[in-house]
């Protein structure tokens, strides 16, 4: 098992390194200079190359590389190009957020999505099934931000329930760390985007939950359970669920995926302060350090999330850890 | 004529991640077997499931190379001729599998399966191939051939298919054939007419056939001389009567005593059944 | 090829068999329809701006005889707007789906029947491109090569193709054992006739299914694209009325801007990932376990 942990976190590390020298190529190789809104053509070119070199860009390429992976290993991201502050210090909180947001909605759809797809499968057929189905298939389908503006129109703005959008009412302040999320105003600006999110992560493993059990039931060893003299209940929970589990688990690196690209909509239709929205208006500003480091972050939560996922299959699933 | 000359083949688990620690030992699916076969003539490789039959075919074909020993064909290394000329190796040797249902790729109709060889070794399609692929089908049975043409497998039945790979075998006229267990997956009232058509096969255009079975009642009718395999190795050998009637190792008699079909004389076939 | 025509003729066969698959099917089809002749059936220019008696513009007018779903707030035809919407996301969806499917089979073809280093090597990459989260890499790619459609396309293909060649090479995998392919390999074919004669033709299905999810998740993405503002500027999209309406901040004001291009947007994914569904239904034999 100890081989299989670090076979794959040493997989992890290739996988960000590749990742990191990509977005190294694709911001230095880019036709024209990356740093023209920066270091404008009106300056003097002593200025121009004072500027330059402040941000390290008058070296040769190599040495530039290797400068921004030592940087990359200490996590620092360098400067921002519009606030001149480290990007460091502006996307740690923001990581926070976004995971906040995230983490929450992730665990509950699963739960809640599983649940739901084994009791209409085992139920098999009627009218609930067909109308889960269809409303399952539907929600996954709509663009989550459209949804979340729907919602924002419905909830927000037509019954008056949530917040329109932000973490906190504008003018008060949320405490540092994890302890800001415990305050009741927070908590009301993350149910909506939070019921959202929910709501559209939900449909997957419902769906996928559903399919895989009706190919459970049909199965001969659940008719041995029942004939066993087990009770329903007990069937389908002891039983059929535990081996229609695992696809939900192979496919969790999947909708991980979806998550943090869902994020960046999400984020900016209720005006979350988190990475997605961070990076969106620092796209919008050219403001490329930043940009980077949101990418290379949200890399890191995918291929964590795959990483964890792995270690969840492999305790499922003994076979694989040693193939 | 066909030579195996101490053919062997050992199978090596990879090495994985104990890096050599508790290994299973190597598998010694073939050990030092030898015979010959000539033109018109039918050797019978008889063994039990895991005694390394298929995986002699294999050899003899060239599907795997060996780990010592060599086959010779008209007294010239086989895998040579393969490493010079693969395509006219196998327009000399060809090979009928086991399974008539995995045997034959889906997408293709009765007409691609059996021109697929010659398509290979770079004809054309047209009306040559076509009539080629008519003249062949009709030999094996498959009457009125223009009726199968565009038909796909899996509308035929299993004697149907096995007679469409014995057709695809024999479209490119190699003198060589090995018949990999080709009746053990059809039903019993088929596998005679299958073992008929081989027979004919090899009087009419006097090829040397390998026939590997685990099924002795067919032996005697087919077969010229036998080979009895055991883990790998060929415990006896002779001509089909000898072995059969007079076994002498006890591994043969135990096979024959297990077989109560394989008593059968020609006396006890069922008319029409003797071979053409 | 031969092949590819007999799947796409045994594609129309299974999923015109139910209701549902028909119905879904009609919808995709009615979307292309409209995406090739959006410039004769959209009432007017979907740029051109409307003023009303008095000169003025006529800005998030409400729905009414001339424009069935009013008007933005810069005076435009929301209706034609919905109606040269369907191009973009036909256009990319197409383009990706079917680049992303067509190069993701042949690496999952190629990793798996020479399998042993080159297989090793290519799925590591493919693993280390599944790392890579989709939607940003999509914006940076934009950020760096310029918002317009053709790098849109290009940065979705780029990532896409991975799920495909997962599963294409499983397919190959077992295939690789079954006897038709020995049975090629003694007729003196080469290694790539096998692959690409014998093996190739079976594995078809299966990318044309991967295609139509593929489909809908390019569709999505594109949608979200233009939402976030970063679509081609000169190319109308559902998603991109959707960001006009939100950077207008008239959603609370305009419910027949904002509700129309989700809507077609749900109405059209779904229609392609039923097709998808009914599809897969009838080639892939679901299994439970791994």
């Amino acid at each position: 098992m100890t081989v299989f942990i670090l076979q794959r976190l040493w997989f992890m590390v290739i996988t960000l390194f590749v990742m990191a020298t990509v977005m190294f190529l694709l911001f230095r190789l880019l036709p024209g200079d990356p740093t023209a809104t920066v270091i404008s053509s009106a300056l003097q070119p002593e200025a121009q190359a004072a500027l330059r070199a402040s941000f390290g860009l008058d070296k040769p390429l190599w040495q530039q590389y290797l400068n921004y992976m030592v940087n990359m290993a200490q996590l620092d991201f360098g400067f921002s190009f519009h606030t001149s502050r480290p990007v460091a210090e502006m996307i740690g909180g923001r990581l926070l957020n976004t995971l906040a947001l995230l983490l929450p909605s992730l665990v509950a759809a699963y739960l809640v999505g599983a649940l739901i797809g084994a009791f209409i499968a085992w139920r098999r057929g009627g009218w609930l099934d067909t109308v889960c189905v269809v409303l399952a298939t539907a929600l996954q389908s709509a663009p989550v931000f459209w949804v979340g503006m729907m919602a924002i129109l419905f909830f927000s703005l037509k019954l008056d329930l949530f917040p329109v959008g932000h973490i906190i009412t504008p003018g008060r302040e949320m405490l540092p760390g994890l302890a800001g999320y415990l305050d009741a105003d927070v908590l009301h600006h993350l149910a909506l985007p939070f019921l959202v999110t929910f709501s559209y992560q939900l449909c997957f493993p419902l769906l996928l939950m559903r399919t895989s059990m009706l190919s459970t039931i049909g199965e001969d060893f659940i008719d041995l359970a029942r004939m066993k003299g087990l009770s329903e209940r007990k069937v389908m929970l002891r039983h059929a669920m535990r081996n229609a589990l695992l696809p939900l688990a192979t496919t969790l690196p999947m909708l991980l995926g979806w998550a943090v690209a869902g994020s960046v909509v999400i984020e900016t239709v209720f005006s979350w302060p988190g990475l997605g929205q961070l990076m969106v208006s620092a796209v919008e500003r050219n403001d490329y350090p930043v940009v980077q480091a949101c990418f290379l972050l949200s890399a890191f939560l995918t291929v964590m999330g795959t990483f964890v996922a792995d270690l969840l299959y492999g305790l499922l699933d003994p076979r694989i850890v040693y193939e | 004529m066909l030579e195996a000359i101490g053919l062997a083949k050992t199978y090596h688990s990879p090495v994985g991640l104990n890096f050599g620690r508790n290994r299973p030992p190597p598998v010694h699916a073939v050990r030092n077997a030898s015979f010959t076969v000539a033109p018109g003539k039918v050797l019978g490789i008889i063994g039990q499931s895991g005694s390394g039959k298929s995986t002699l075919g294999r050899l003899l074909v060239g599907l795997e190379p060996a780990t010592s020993g060599r086959v010779t064909i008209e007294g010239q290394d086989a895998s040579a001729l393969l490493a010079q000329d693969r395509k006219a190796f196998y327009r000399r040797v060809q090979m009928v599998f086991q399974d008539p249902y995995g045997s034959i790729n889906p997408q293709h109709d009765v007409l691609e399966t059996v021109t697929r060889p010659l398509r290979y070794q770079g004809q054309a399609a047209g009306p040559a191939l076509r009539q080629r692929a008519i003249d062949v089908l009709e030999r094996v049975g498959l009457r009125p051939a223009e009726r199968y043409l565009q038909t796909h497998p899996h509308r035929l039945s299993g004697g149907q298919r096995q007679r469409l790979c014995i057709a695809r075998a024999i479209i490119m006229e190699p003198r060589y054939l090995v018949a990999d267990e080709p009746i053990s997956m059809l039903d019993v009232s088929i596998k005679w007419d299958i073992i008929r058509l081989l027979k004919r096969l090899v009087n009419e255009q006097g090829l040397a056939l390998v026939y590997i079975t685990h099924d002795l009642a067919t032996v005697r009718t087919l077969c010229h001389e036998v080979a009895i395999m055991l883990a790998g190795e060929i415990v006896e050998s002779g001509p089909v009567d000898v072995v059969l009637d007079a076994p002498r190792h006890a591994y043969t008699q135990a096979l024959i005593a297990a077989c109560p079909s394989a008593d059968l004389t020609l006396r006890g076939l069922p008319v029409g059944l003797e071979p053409v | 090829m031969r092949a590819l025509w007999t799947a796409i003729l045994q594609f129309l066969r299974v999923v015109t068999a139910t209701p549902v698959g028909r119905i879904a099917l009609g919808i995709c089809v009615a979307c292309a329809v409209l995406a090739v002749f959006a410039p004769w059936l959209a009432p007017f220019d979907p740029m051109q701006k409307h003023y009303d008696g008095a000169g003025k513009l006529l800005r998030i007018a409400d729905p009414s005889f001339k424009h069935w779903l009013g008007t933005t707030s810069l005076g435009r035809d929301v209706l034609s707007q919905m109606i040269w919407g369907v191009r973009p996301a036909m256009l990319v969806g197409l383009v990706v789906a079917l680049g992303s499917a067509v190069i993701g089979a042949n690496i999952g073809l190629l990793a798996g029947y020479f399998g042993g280093r080159s297989d090793n090597l290519l799925m590591r990459f493919t693993d280390i491109v599944m790392g890579v989260p989709f939607l940003p890499f999509v914006i940076v790619m934009l950020s760096v090569f310029g918002k317009d459609l053709g790098s849109l396309m290009l940065a979705m293909t780029l990532i896409m193709w991975r799920a495909s060649a997962r599963i294409v090479r499983a397919q190959v995998l077992s295939l690789k054992q079954m006897p038709f392919v020995a049975a090629a390999r003694i007729t003196g074919a080469s290694d790539l006739a096998i692959l690409y004669r014998e093996i190739a033709p079976n594995i078809v299905p299966l990318a044309m299914v991967n295609m139509a999810f593929a489909l809908a998740w390019a569709i999505t993405t594109e949608a979200s694209i233009g939402f976030l503002g970063f679509g081609d500027p000169n190319v109308i999209s559902w998603g991109s009325i959707i960001y006009d309406a939100f950077a207008s901040q008239a959603m609370y004001r305009a419910p027949w801007w904002v509700a129309p291009p989700g809507f077609a947007i749900m109405l059209l994914v779904s229609a392609v990932y039923l097709v998808g569904r009914e599809y897969e239904r009838v080639i892939n034999p679901r299994l439970a376990g791994p």
